[in-house]
């Protein structure tokens, strides 16, 4: 166990010139402000002290004193600590050392910057655009304050994205913008080598609402929850609780412990519902609809019950900074045990009834394999980690709201594969129907909402997680005069784990990539979230169908 | 092992039956505290704009058009439902109501407008409304009737936080003689 003097002294020891200063606010959060010439040492250096890499939040800081700020974030998983690596370059050369080559996950988030900020990244192997639409005008970083939030700069014919080639003796085969196994816009171009995939590149960011930008622009602290919530359609309530916990750090605010327990409750609601809905998903993928109507039909039960408990199916308004918009009755909770004890047996009958399907286990097991250590490389989150044997949940780690008081296991498989993915999943669910459990007998009474006064003070920095059902939902907040941040980074967990996916897909086949894709539940409009311009051009020169047709003709022909 | 899944599929699927609803052919009732459209009770409005200044989605706009007319205008076309505009009204003006099915060809059929008749603040020129009902009169303070032109004076600064002590003091209030 490391604590937060040990982690100072080992930095202090090895950087002594380099490090400025030193932040600690909270016995769990540690920052640090460094010269940004060991910005990849030090990296290293908390990597090696078994620090996991979260995400980059770059930010506009000219006016203050000519500057843009980055931040790496670190979690230490064992220790409950977020080590916040702050740095800074001047606007005129707004250069850094890219820790992408050691820490390859970090590659999305400095191309972001690269992109919106107008940072450069010294090493970076793969400095093309990711976020911005390809006829964005070069020079117009749209997250600098001097670039108004509704700017509409005209569109361009002739520009297209340039795809990665295609490795020797690869065809290219493109999935989606839109396509049936897609459920949102996203592009892979897939290079296979027959049916068996070589590799992939990934052009996605098209559905950009520039949430982050409007709220640091338009919106005040207790109208961005709702926003949040729309953030991602399925889990609404960990955004908004995510930013909520943000803000309650950066003002120093502790809410009542009731509010805490409703808000753990709403959060495994969440988990519930979204498991089941995965289920449902990565049965229908691989052409099993058994599997997507019955737990579909097991999981309205719960849609129904936040519907009387929130006023809605989804995107549930609950939760607020300062605490929770609607209190849990005696007969709500009485409702909520029956809920989900029926949930319980149903689902427990789905899993006997699945658990040793023959068909099931060849369309997942020994699909999207990857090792251990690679998933530690990508830092993947979530059910996708713990199928791959990395023990991580950020409910234990790193506990908020209520959780330091439950008692439940995290589930963890070694299988490595996308069955894995299943298994942790439908383990989690059981897992989240006890903590309910727990939490309603345990809840406290007491007040739903502590008076936020709005009044938070500027250049505050905070971060929050919380376990999405998905994987951990990263917040980074600044806070900022006139009632609102001055800078709102969300990392959603879909972020990181579609980094990992080429890995994945790699000599997978051609068959299974609706079902490995789906197995890391993408939400690429939680991914998406930054800016404010959708891709417009999407024209490439990629294989007609005709073209597919003549080529397979041709290998059937030629006793394929 | 394949038959034995396979059967206990079979049983998975029979015992629940059929369970697809009949609308949009038979009605479906929603919880009781649902929250569908936003409706407004004009009665009960006292056109303070607390429920346009928390709008996440900006959907109610409050202009006044003269110094006696405010309009209060609600596009429903983009509003989320998210209920703050209830929360923050402190006239109860405004409920959820249970109306879900909203879909139209016409931006109109979700379009509210109300016009209020206010009255002319003598200190800072802007309107408020001064009917009976409005939540000054029903506090029953002394001194906030609208003719009493020395009691007017501390309107702002006695409704920011209303205050037993200063209240009292403003029964005392001497207008600042030129």
């Amino acid at each position: 166990m490391l604590t937060i003097e040990e982690i100072k002294k080992q930095l202090k020891d090895k950087y002594q010139n380099s490090i400025k200063n030193f932040d600690s606010p909270y016995s769990t959060r540690l920052f640090v402000d460094i010269d940004k010439s060991k910005v990849r040492d030090i990296s290293n250096e908390i990597i090696r002290m078994g620090g996991r890499y979260l995400v980059s939040v770059g930010y506009d800081n000219i006016a203050r004193d000519k500057t843009l700020g980055l931040i790496h974030n670190f979690s230490m998983d064992r220790d409950d600590i977020f080590v916040s690596v702050r740095t800074a370059a001047p606007v005129d050369n707004p250069e850094f050392d890219s820790i992408t080559p050691d820490i390859p996950n970090a590659g999305w988030s400095e191309r972001e910057y690269i992109d919106l900020l107008g940072m450069k990244f010294k090493g970076h192997p793969k400095p093309k655009k990711l976020i911005l639409a390809d006829d964005w005008p070069a020079g117009v970083y749209p997250l600098r304050k001097d670039v108004p939030w509704n700017l509409m700069p005209p569109a361009a014919e002739d520009v297209a994205y340039e795809l990665d080639e295609a490795p020797e003796g690869c065809t290219t085969i493109p999935v989606g913008p839109f396509h049936p196994t897609l459920h949102e816009p996203a592009h892979f171009a897939v290079f296979v080598d027959g049916e068996t995939i070589k590799g992939c590149d990934y052009r996605g960011f098209m559905v950009h609402r520039g949430i982050e930008k409007l709220c640091q622009t338009q919106l005040t602290y207790n109208e961005i929850p709702f926003v949040a919530e729309r953030i991602c359609g399925i889990c609404g309530s960990v955004h908004a609780a995510t930013y909520a916990q943000c803000v309650e750090f950066a003002a120093g605010l502790k809410i009542s412990r009731r509010a805490e327990y409703i808000r753990t409750i709403m959060l495994e609601i969440e988990r519930i519902h979204s498991h089941l809905l995965w289920l449902g998903i990565a049965g229908h993928l691989i052409g099993f609809d058994t599997v997507f109507m019955q737990s579909w039909r097991v999981r309205e039960a719960i849609m129904w019950y936040s519907e009387k408990l929130t006023g809605n199916r989804k995107t549930y308004g609950m939760i607020v900074a300062g605490g929770v918009r609607r209190d849990i009755t005696p007969e709500l909770a009485d409702e909520l045990r029956s809920v989900i004890n029926t949930i319980d047996k149903e689902l427990m009958v789905i899993y006997k009834a699945v658990a040793g399907d023959t068909s099931i286990h060849r369309r997942t097991k020994g699909v999207g394999c990857i090792t251990t250590e690679e998933a530690k490389l990508w830092s993947l989150v979530g059910p996708t980690a713990r199928a791959r044997n990395v023990d991580i949940d950020s409910r234990r780690d790193h506990p908020y709201a209520a959780y330091d008081e439950m008692q439940f296991d995290v589930p963890v498989v070694d299988s490595c594969d996308v069955w894995g993915t299943v298994v942790v999943r439908i383990l989690e669910t059981f897992e989240a129907i006890k903590i309910i459990r727990q939490a309603l007998d345990k809840m406290p009474a007491g007040p739903i909402m502590t008076e936020f006064d709005e009044n938070v003070t500027p250049m505050r920095h905070a971060i929050s997680a919380v376990e999405a059902p998905r994987g951990e939902a990263v917040h980074y907040l600044i806070s900022g005069e006139e009632n609102r941040p001055e800078r709102w980074r969300v990392r959603a967990p879909t972020y990181p784990n579609l980094q990992g996916v080429p890995a994945m897909l790699l000599n997978d086949q051609f068959a299974d990539l609706p079902i490995i894709i789906g197995s890391i539940d993408p939400c690429f409009s939680c991914t998406d979230r930054v800016v404010k311009v959708d891709v417009r051009s999407g024209a490439m020169s990629h294989l007609s169908s005709g073209d597919l047709e003549k080529i397979s003709r041709a290998k059937k022909t030629a006793g394929r | 092992m394949w038959l034995t899944s396979k059967i206990k599929q079979v049983l998975m699927v029979l015992k629940p039956g059929v369970v697809t609803l009949k609308y949009p052919f038979e009605p479906h009732p929603v919880a009781k505290d649902f929250r569908g459209q936003p409706s407004w009770d004009h009665h009960k409005c006292v056109g303070c704009g607390g429920c346009a200044a928390h709008c996440p989605a900006r959907t109610i706009m409050i202009r006044d058009v003269c110094q006696d007319l405010r309009i209060m205008l609600y596009d429903g076309s983009r509003c989320t439902y998210c209920g703050r505009c209830a929360d923050v009204c402190p006239e109860n003006a405004i409920t959820m109501t249970e109306q879900y099915e909203l879909a139209t060809n016409d931006k109109n059929d979700i379009t509210v407008n109300m016009e209020l008749f206010m009255l002319t603040c003598q200190r800072c020129g802007r309107c408020y409304n001064m009917e009976t009902t409005n939540m000054i009169d029903k506090m029953g303070l002394k001194g906030y009737r609208y003719d009493s032109l020395e009691a007017r004076a501390v309107i702002p600064r006695a409704t920011e936080h209303l205050d037993i002590k200063m209240l009292e003091e403003t029964e005392h209030y001497k207008r600042p003689q030129k």
